[in-house]
């Protein structure tokens, strides 16, 4: 998978790379607006990542062009411009999805899968990881054969870390996805914890294998992969 | 005693009350004075022709002296012969005239044994003299009326002075009030607006000018702070993105537990400073007034209904009670968003300082005077009355200690008021030490529609 980054700081270009790198993502980086439609335009990519605030040609201006050229590769803003008009207008000139800076990386990685998935929709009616298993139809889930005891809260976090299986998940993604949350607050941020330690009592105390781990400063992850 | 005080406006229509009298009762002195001057000039003149008439007949015709009286209304004189009575008309018999004192050539004035005024005067030749007199009370009653109408005249035109002052400084002194409403009114949010500069050339304009220039450097120097608030919150967006993505990174790669602990932990941090620089922009954004509140048509309850659902967990945990009492539907004007955040704030506040097992109540009601009101009640340890004026402060804390380890920023409160003002409300707290706080938003309520 190859994705270009257009992004004029270094650090941040540099972060993004490394970042990419680790989930084996070829990476290229344009540091103008210039370079990035030159690049976009002669070689093919899965996905452009695109700041919006670049010195010469800015982002927008370089998503339109491009689009208006017939290239169809998804892109995906990332900006520290967080007026609503601005995201709007990315919208508008055809980007497909947006982060605001500073963003959580496991954030960035899980809209990137959804947007390379987005065509080939899978209807997932139910799941089985380890022994965990949940059925989205009859909107029961259990561990090791034994029914658990969920609230509506928990067991939509459970679909959701179920989604994302072996994969970190940060307290802005359930604040939106499950809470539906528009911005993150102190509070939500509260519950979040106290919801993800309920679900942990009921999911992992009474079993030997721990699935719920918390990746301190990041967020949560449910599977097998930090055991 | 307490010194006496004066409005402007009294003092200028005392001082002009008092220039004016002292200008009307000099010239009114003056005037007095010149007409008595004159009718006594005209009184003396008429004397001498008098005295002249009867020296002539005297010398000419003496037999036809008794005759004057009658012919020519000549009726008080006398003619001496060497200090000999020749001829007294009956009047100034009458009148006891002989004992009026005489200077020889000036008139002088004499009132009379009988209270009659005469203007007395002689004409001596060596061998005889003429004394005539002529009665000067017409004259001092033409200036008794005309003291009476200058007696009357003054206060009264000192009265019309007083009023007309009145009214003229009260004109004079209007900008100034208009002034001193619209500058009472300004706050930091309507620093944008200015005095009306009617004429920029008179004393007003040039005072409302000066306002304005000073208030538009004082605007500057708030859209500077503003400006430098909203740069810097951006500026460190870039260093946190990169702090962010390095750090994630390297948490799911390391495998040394120890390390990913430490990163952790900066990651934590890095956190707690993107939300408070999120939420310093957030401020900034609403001082500046770039955040609308909408107004629609809320469910106070459900909206309130929202928000407890939402910490309901939190409140679990700690094994306290939410009571939500919505005995009436209670409707206001607002926006959803911003107010269901400063519920959710004043909520997560009550359950953070209530103490395990205790009770937080949420009441709404319609108070008398239309407006929606929604009680957040707990009977935790309350406020101390000197935290009460400044925990809506911006990063005030009651106990400094305890809050940083919860994780908060400080703004909570501060935001929770700025929203519901931003909404037209306000929120009032009243507290007690010992026995719980209540933090209460009152709306303007919305008529209720079916």
């Amino acid at each position: 998978m190859r994705i270009l980054v257009i992004e004029d700081d270094p650090e941040v270009a540099d972060a993004l790379r490394e970042g990419l790198e680790a989930e084996h993502i070829d990476v290229a980086v344009a540091r103008t607006g210039e370079e990035g439609f030159y690049l976009a335009n002669s070689a093919t990519y899965d996905l452009v990542l695109l700041d919006l605030m670049l010195p010469g040609r800015n982002g927008i201006d370089v998503l339109a062009t491009l689009r208006k050229r017939g290239i169809q590769t998804p892109v995906f803003i990332l900006t520290a411009k967080d007026a609503i008009e601005d995201r709007v207008l990315g919208l508008d000139q055809g980007a497909d999805d947006y982060l605001i800076k500073p963003f959580a990386f496991p954030e960035l990685l899980a809209r990137i899968r959804v947007l390379l998935r987005r065509g080939r929709a899978e209807q997932i009616l139910a799941f089985r990881h380890e022994d965990v298993e949940m059925d989205l139809v009859s909107h029961k889930a259990s561990r090791g054969g034994r029914l658990l005891d969920l609230t509506a809260k928990e067991f939509d976090m459970l679909e959701y870390m179920l989604r994302h299986w072996d994969r970190v998940v940060s307290r802005e993604m359930l604040a939106r996805d499950v809470w539906h949350a528009a911005a993150r607050a102190t509070p939500l941020d509260n519950v979040i914890d106290v919801t993800i330690a309920r679900l942990r009592r009921k999911i992992d105390d009474p079993f030997e294998a721990k699935l719920l781990h918390t990746v301190r400063g990041v967020g949560f992850l449910l599977g097998r992969k930090l055991a | 005693m307490r010194p006496l005080f004066f409005s402007v406006r009294t003092r200028l229509t005392l001082w002009h009350a008092a220039v004016l009298t002292l200008i009307v009762c000099a010239f009114s002195a003056g005037i007095f004075l010149f007409v008595r001057v004159r009718l006594f000039a005209d009184l003396d003149a008429q004397l001498s022709r008098e005295i002249l008439a009867i020296d002539r007949v005297y010398r000419e015709e003496p037999g036809e002296l008794r005759d004057l009286a009658g012919d020519w209304g000549l009726t008080l004189f006398q003619v001496s012969e060497r200090s000999q009575l020749l001829i007294a008309t009956d009047a100034w018999q009458r009148e006891g005239l002989a004992h009026a004192p005489r200077i020889d050539g000036s008139p002088l004035s004499w009132i009379a044994p009988g209270g009659g005024r005469y203007r007395v005067q002689e004409r001596s030749a060596p061998a005889y003299s003429v004394t005539a007199a002529i009665d000067e009370s017409p004259t001092r009653r033409t200036l008794g009326v005309l003291a009476i109408i200058l007696a009357v005249g003054v206060p009264l035109a000192v009265a019309l002075a007083i009023a007309g002052g009145h009214f003229l400084a009260g004109r004079v002194l209007r900008p100034v009030g208009a002034i001193a409403e619209k500058a009472r009114r300004l706050t930091a949010e309507s620093l944008g607006e200015r005095l009306p500069v009617e004429n920029p050339r008179d004393e007003f304009g040039r005072l409302a000018t000066v306002i304005n220039d000073a208030l538009s450097r004082v605007q500057d120097s708030f859209d500077r702070l503003r400006r430098f608030t909203a740069d810097a919150s951006h500026e460190l967006r870039t260093p946190l993105t990169v702090m962010r993505s390095v750090g994630e990174v390297a948490v799911q790669r390391s495998l040394e537990p120890a390390c990913r602990n430490a990163v952790g932990r900066m990651l934590e941090q890095v956190d707690r400073l993107t939300r408070l620089v999120d939420s310093l922009l957030m401020l900034t954004r609403a001082d500046s007034g770039r955040i609308r509140a909408s107004r629609e048509t809320l469910d106070l309850g459900s909206l309130a209904a929202e928000a407890v659902d939402e910490l309901r967990v939190l409140a679990d945990e700690k094994r306290q009670t939410i009571v939500h009492h919505a005995p009436v539907p209670v409707h206001a004007l607002g926006d959803a968003v911003l107010l269901r955040q400063a519920l959710t704030n004043l909520l997560h506040n009550a359950i953070k300082y209530t103490p395990a097992g205790g009770t937080i109540r949420v009441e709404m009601a319609v108070s008398g005077s239309g407006e929606a009101t929604i009680d957040v009640r707990d009977d935790g340890p309350g406020i101390a009355a000197v935290h009460q004026q400044r925990i809506f402060e911006r990063f005030y804390r009651v106990d400094p200690g305890r809050s940083r380890e919860s994780g908060g920023v400080g703004l909570g409160l501060a935001i929770a008021r700025w929203a519901v003002e931003a909404n037209g409300g306000r929120i009032e707290l009243a507290s007690e030490e010992g026995k719980g706080s209540s933090f209460r938003v009152v709306l303007p309520a919305a008529p209720r529609t079916s």
